[in-house]
Order: structure tokens, then C-alpha cells, then sequence
């Protein structure tokens, strides 16, 4: 079972991502900003990680940056899931480490079949 | 070696050696500008006595690239709070830098009483993702009005972003009275999912509370 | 007495409330758990119902409720050896990488807050001597602070219940505390002369002004009864107070993520603990 970290400061939008992710066998875990994010990514490995931008105390680029630079977390793909539309913070969540970029709110279709691309599917 | 004994232990004296300036106003702004983050932390500890000092530190967060400054320049614009520092923080919102936006919008969020006073300017902004800060900032304001902003978003706001972060928000805590504008918002987008499931969840709390 | 039914859609509110603020998580199987004590404050504050209460504590975050709601959902009792991974981590972990920086015959300091009646500074202690090959190289100080005066008397004169020492290995407890007529065990004078005891209230800066140089802080379950910005500002201290590299350690259910971003988490076979940066290394 493919393992997901879901990382949004909503507790609804985590349900959302939760509910569309599990309904095609995905694990998923959640956290409510970058730092809890982190501690969990060195706990436990991960297949996937998908990131909010809009975060109290850490955002999603500080994040991603610092997941990227480190040599003790599963670098797994990750999908930045932002309200921001404009193709510069596309760029900018390419450079800060994110692999695909989606945006708010995810089309539970869209999502899945990114998910499911950078991981292979959910009950592989 | 090993274990020392108790009362042999030397207590150490704050870190005076780098003060290289009077720890008066004027001093201490001066070290906003010293080359060391650490003496530029200090500084800003210190400012958090000084309310003038507020417009200086919401320049000095606006260019610092040091994360225990900025912290430490949150907490004391959080504990000096007032118009000068909300009026600072509140253009900080538009900026570029995802991180310097969220510490704008955490200290503000702990300054309620000084925001409110903003609150209605910020949700009619034509720029939708400042509205959508509005929306976060009312999460810690138990303002009269709180319920009636949100039912406007929910009623005529053009932005799904916009009315989803007022969704979100009332799916922890919202009244009966907003449940109409709930259903508008559902009606307005039949096409977005996560709207349908945001009002549907809206709905359920609100009446099962 | 009112009989008071938390409904799933109530109990799903508070524990996201809940989440939000301590980083504390309800299982659905915990609902008993959180039911009955989540009624029992409901009571205790003289709300009408549910929301009344959620309300207060949604709106307020620095009452006393919240210390009190804490207080009821979580497990408070000190005890030696408690979470002891985390000592664990210390001789096997924490010290070898603050040692390294050192030279021989280097200072090493830590600084157990709250010491509360001393079980945490001298399992520390006992950790050290019995567990640490290295402690002969160095010079370790343990530094225990606590705001209240009684307790630390009480820390001092060393004295505990069986109850208090029953994960203590037998083996230790034989060489570090003595018994006592009335069944109770008292820590032996040259231990209890190790630690180094001082009253401390961690949001006053004159008094935690003066601790430098710390290389490992042990803070256990005292951050999740603080509000918002009290945690920061104890974050800030203890920020100042260490050197760089050095540890800190948050009791197990408790995590930065509500705190603060100035500290790295690392992992370690025995814990999980957070990390001031080391000079110059930040991504």
C-alpha cells in the first residue's frame, strides 16, 4: 500500500485530499504545516507527498526545500497543491523541489491520476 | 571529569561582549543593521519594549532573510501589536515570499482588536488571494460581524478560493444564520467538487452542534 | 448531574480544536476517553452544551480552560526512568555528537526544566554514569530549574515513593538510593550533590538569562499547557540558551510544529528530538 502525507493547514481540505486518496488505496497521514510535515517524513517512509502553500510557521516551499536537501526522509515525489495560478509559482515550486503542481481547489479526477502517475497506484 | 558537583557550576553572563552600542532606543536600532544575525536578534528582543519601534521592525521582516530574526521579530510585533504594526504587516500579505506572507498573517491573527478595524476594507480587495487572507485572519476574531462577512462571501464572492477559505472556516464553528448562504454557495458552484463537499460538510456541523 | 452525550460530528469538531492547538490526535477509538472527560469540563465551566463550551475555548486561547482541558486529556505523572528512550537517545546519540565538538575535558551542560521533584535530573544523572562510557573525558554539569520552590526542596532532600522508582532497574536502585523506614528510597547524598538545582520561571528573561552554553535541554510536558505565545518565547529562551548543534528534547506527544521553525527535527534510533542549527546551515 502506497504511503501519502498530506500536508494542508484545513482540516477540511486534509479530509477532501483523505477521502479521494483512500477511495483508491492509498495510506494516508496528515500534517498541519511544514514543520509537523517534517517530523513525520523522518519517522516513517513515504510514497508520496502532496503540499500545500499557505502554512502557519512553515510554509510549502520552505518545506519542500529543505525535504530535498536532506539525506534522512524518502525523497518521494511531491505535488504542491496551491491557490496561486500564475505560472511563476509553478516555476517556483519546481525549483523549491515539487515534481507536479495542481491547483486549488484538486479536482478529485486530477488528483488521482497524478497520484497515481508519480506513485503507480495506491494498492500496488 | 564526569559528573560535576552542584555549586561548582559557573553561571554564565548574558553575551554582553558584542554590544557595541548603547542598549537604549537609538542603539538598539542601530544593531537592526549589524552584519550578525545574532546581534540583529537581540536587538529586536529588546525593541519589543519600544511600540516606536514597530514600523522599523516591519521594515527590517519585509528584508530579513534569517529565520530567529524573523521569528523573533514576529513575537515582538505581536507583543507591541497596534495600528502601526498592522498597517506595516497588512501590505506584506501581496508579497512574493511565501514565508514572509505567513508570518504576516500569524502575527496578525494575534492581533484581532487592532485588525477588525481592517477586516471589511481587506474582503471587497479586487485581489482575491488578499481577500483570502482576510478570511484566515478571522479565525481567531470573535467579531459580531464575523458571521455576516462570511455569509457575503459565501453569497456573492466570484472566487472559489475565496469562498472555500470561508467554507473552511465554517466547518469548524459556524451558526444557523449562515446556513442560506451555505446553500447559495453550493448553488453558485455545481461544477466544483470541493465546494459540494465544503457546503455538505458546513451543513452537517452546523446542524448537528 | 447532567448526562451529557457528545455526539460524532461534536467529538470531530474538538478533536480537530484540539489538533490544531497541541498537535494531539484522537483515534475514534479514544472517544470514551475524550467523551466523558470533554462532558466533565463542559460541567465544570457552566456551559449550557457543546458549542457553548467550544466557543470559549475556540475564541480564547489563553485562559486557564485550556491548562485545565490539557491537564484532563493527557497522563501527567513523573516518575524516574519516564520516556526513558529519550535518555536512551542521550548517552547513545545526543552526547556522542556534542562531545565530538568538545575537547577533552570540555564542559557539557544540561538542563532538565521542569526538574518538578527531580525524577527527570537524576534519571539523567544515573543515565550518564551508568550508560555513558564517555563521561570521564568531560566535564558534565546537570542544571535542573523548576518555578516553584516547595518542589524543589522536595527534589533536594531526594525522597520517592515505590511507586515512583518501579522502572528503576534493581541494579541501580541497590547503588543510588538508600531505603527508608517507612518503605520510601532516598537518592545517596553524592548523586543528589550532582545535580545543580535553581528556581526558574521560564518566561522571565533575568532569571533564564544566565544559562549559556547549553548543550542538551530536556522541557517534558510543560509547552503543551502554555498558550500560543508563551510557547514561542520559551521556544526563543531555549533557543539562546543552547549552542549551536545542541538538543532538545519535548515530552513524546508534544512537537515544534505548533511551536516554532527555528529548530531541525532529527532522528535517532531511541527519538526523535530537535536541533539548533549548527553555524551557517540552513537550507
Amino acid at each position: 500500500m502506497k504511503r501519502v502525507l498530506v500536508v494542508d493547514d484545513a482540516a477540511t481540505v486534509r479530509l477532501y485530499h483523505r477521502q479521494v486518496l483512500e477511495g483508491a488505496g492509498f495510506h494516508v497521514d496528515e500534517a498541519i504545516n511544514g514543520i509537523e510535515a517534517m517530523e513525520k517524513a523522518v519517522a516513517q517512509a513515504y510514497d508520496l507527498y502532496i503540499v500545500d502553500v499557505n502554512m502557519p510557521r512553515m510554509d510549502g516551499y520552505s518545506f519542500l526545500r529543505q525535504l530535498r536537501t536532506r539525506t534522512d526522509v524518502s525523497q518521494a515525489p511531491a505535488v504542491m497543491v496551491s491557490t496561486e495560478a500564475e505560472e511563476r509559482d509553478r516555476m517556483w515550486a519546481y525549483a523549491a523541489g515539487a515534481n507536479y503542481y495542481v491547483t486549488k481547489p484538486a479536482r478529485p479526477e486530477h488528483l488521482l491520476t497524478v497520484a497515481t502517475l508519480l506513485t503507480g497506484g495506491g494498492s500496488e | 571529569m564526569g559528573l560535576k558537583k552542584a555549586g561548582q557550576v559557573r553561571q554564565e553572563e548574558s553575551p554582553a561582549g558584542f554590544r557595541r552600542y548603547e542598549r537604549n532606543y537609538q542603539g538598539l536600532l542601530c544593531q537592526l543593521g549589524d552584519p550578525d544575525p545574532a546581534v540583529r536578534r537581540w536587538a529586536v528582543r529588546d525593541l519589543a519594549s519600544y511600540p516606536e519601534a514597530a514600523s522599523e521592525l516591519v521594515l527590517l521582516l519585509a528584508e530579513e532573510p534569517e529565520i530567529e530574526v524573523r521569528e523573533a521579530i514576529a513575537t515582538s510585533l505581536e507583543l507591541i501589536g497596534g495600528r502601526t504594526a498592522v498597517e506595516g504587516l497588512i501590505p506584506l500579505l501581496r508579497s512574493e515570499d511565501a514565508g514572509l506572507r505567513n508570518t504576516a498573517i500569524e502575527v496578525l491573527q494575534h492581533l484581532p482588536d487592532d485588525v477588525a478595524v481592517h477586516t471589511e476594507r481587506l474582503l471587497v480587495e479586487p485581489d482575491s488571494d488578499l481577500r483570502i487572507f482576510a478570511v484566515n485572519i478571522m479565525e481567531t476574531l470573535p467579531h459580531p460581524r464575523r458571521e455576516e462577512w462570511l455569509s457575503g462571501i459565501l453569497r456573492s464572492d466570484p472566487h472559489v478560493n475565496v469562498v472555500a477559505a470561508a467554507l473552511n472556516l465554517l466547518s469548524e464553528i459556524g451558526s444557523e444564520r449562515v446556513l442560506p448562504g451555505v446553500l447559495e454557495a453550493g448553488r453558485r458552484f455545481p461544477a466544483e467538487p470541493y465546494i459540494q463537499f465544503a457546503c455538505q460538510m458546513v451543513e452537517k456541523r452546523i446542524r448537528s452542534l | 448531574m447532567l448526562d451529557l452525550e457528545i455526539n460524532e460530528d461534536e467529538f470531530c469538531v474538538f478533536r480537530e480544536l484540539f489538533y490544531r492547538r497541541t498537535g494531539i490526535w484522537f483515534e475514534d477509538s479514544k472517544r470514551y476517553f475524550v467523551d466523558r472527560r470533554l462532558a466533565d469540563r463542559i460541567q465544570a465551566t457552566g456551559s449550557e452544551n457543546f458549542r457553548q463550551y467550544y466557543l470559549k475555548l475556540r475564541f480564547s486561547e489563553n485562559t486557564p480552560e485550556w491548562q485545565a482541558l490539557t491537564n484532563a486529556m493527557t497522563v501527567n505523572e513523573t516518575y524516574f526512568f519516564r520516556e526513558t528512550h529519550q535518555f536512551d537517545c542521550l548517552v547513545n546519540s545526543m552526547l556522542n555528537e556534542v562531545a565530538a565538538n568538545k575537547p577533552d575535558g570540555g564542559r557539557i551542560r544540561i538542563w532538565s526544566i521542569p526538574s518538578s521533584s527531580g525524577e527527570e535530573p537524576y534519571s539523567i544523572a544515573i543515565n550518564l554514569l551508568e550508560n555513558w562510557p564517555a563521561l570521564e573525558r568531560y566535564e558534565v554539569e546537570v542544571l535542573a530549574s523548576d518555578i516553584d520552590t516547595r518542589i524543589l526542596e522536595q527534589a533536594q532532600r531526594g525522597v520517592y515513593s515505590p511507586r515512583s522508582v518501579q522502572h528503576v532497574p534493581e541494579v541501580y536502585l541497590q547503588k543510588y538510593f538508600h531505603r527508608l523506614a517507612n518503605g520510601d528510597y532516598q537518592i545517596c547524598e553524592d548523586l543528589r550533590g550532582s545535580v545543580e538545582f535553581s528556581q526558574v520561571n521560564l518566561m522571565d528573561p533575568a532569571a533564564t538569562r544566565c544559562f549559556r552554553n547549553v548543550d542538551v535541554i530536556f522541557c517534558r510536558n510543560l509547552l503543551i499547557y502554555f498558550d500560543d505565545a508563551s510557547r514561542r518565547k520559551a521556544a526563543e529562551v531555549f533557543y539562546d540558551a543552547l549552542t549551536h548543534g545542541g538538543f532538545v528534547c519535548l515530552g513524546h506527544s508534544e512537537s515544534m510544529s505548533r511551536i516554532s521553525s527555528l529548530f531541525t527535527v532529527r532522528r535517532f534510533p531511541d527519538a526523535i528530538v530537535y536541533q539548533k542549527p549548527t553555524r551557517g546551515v540552513r537550507p
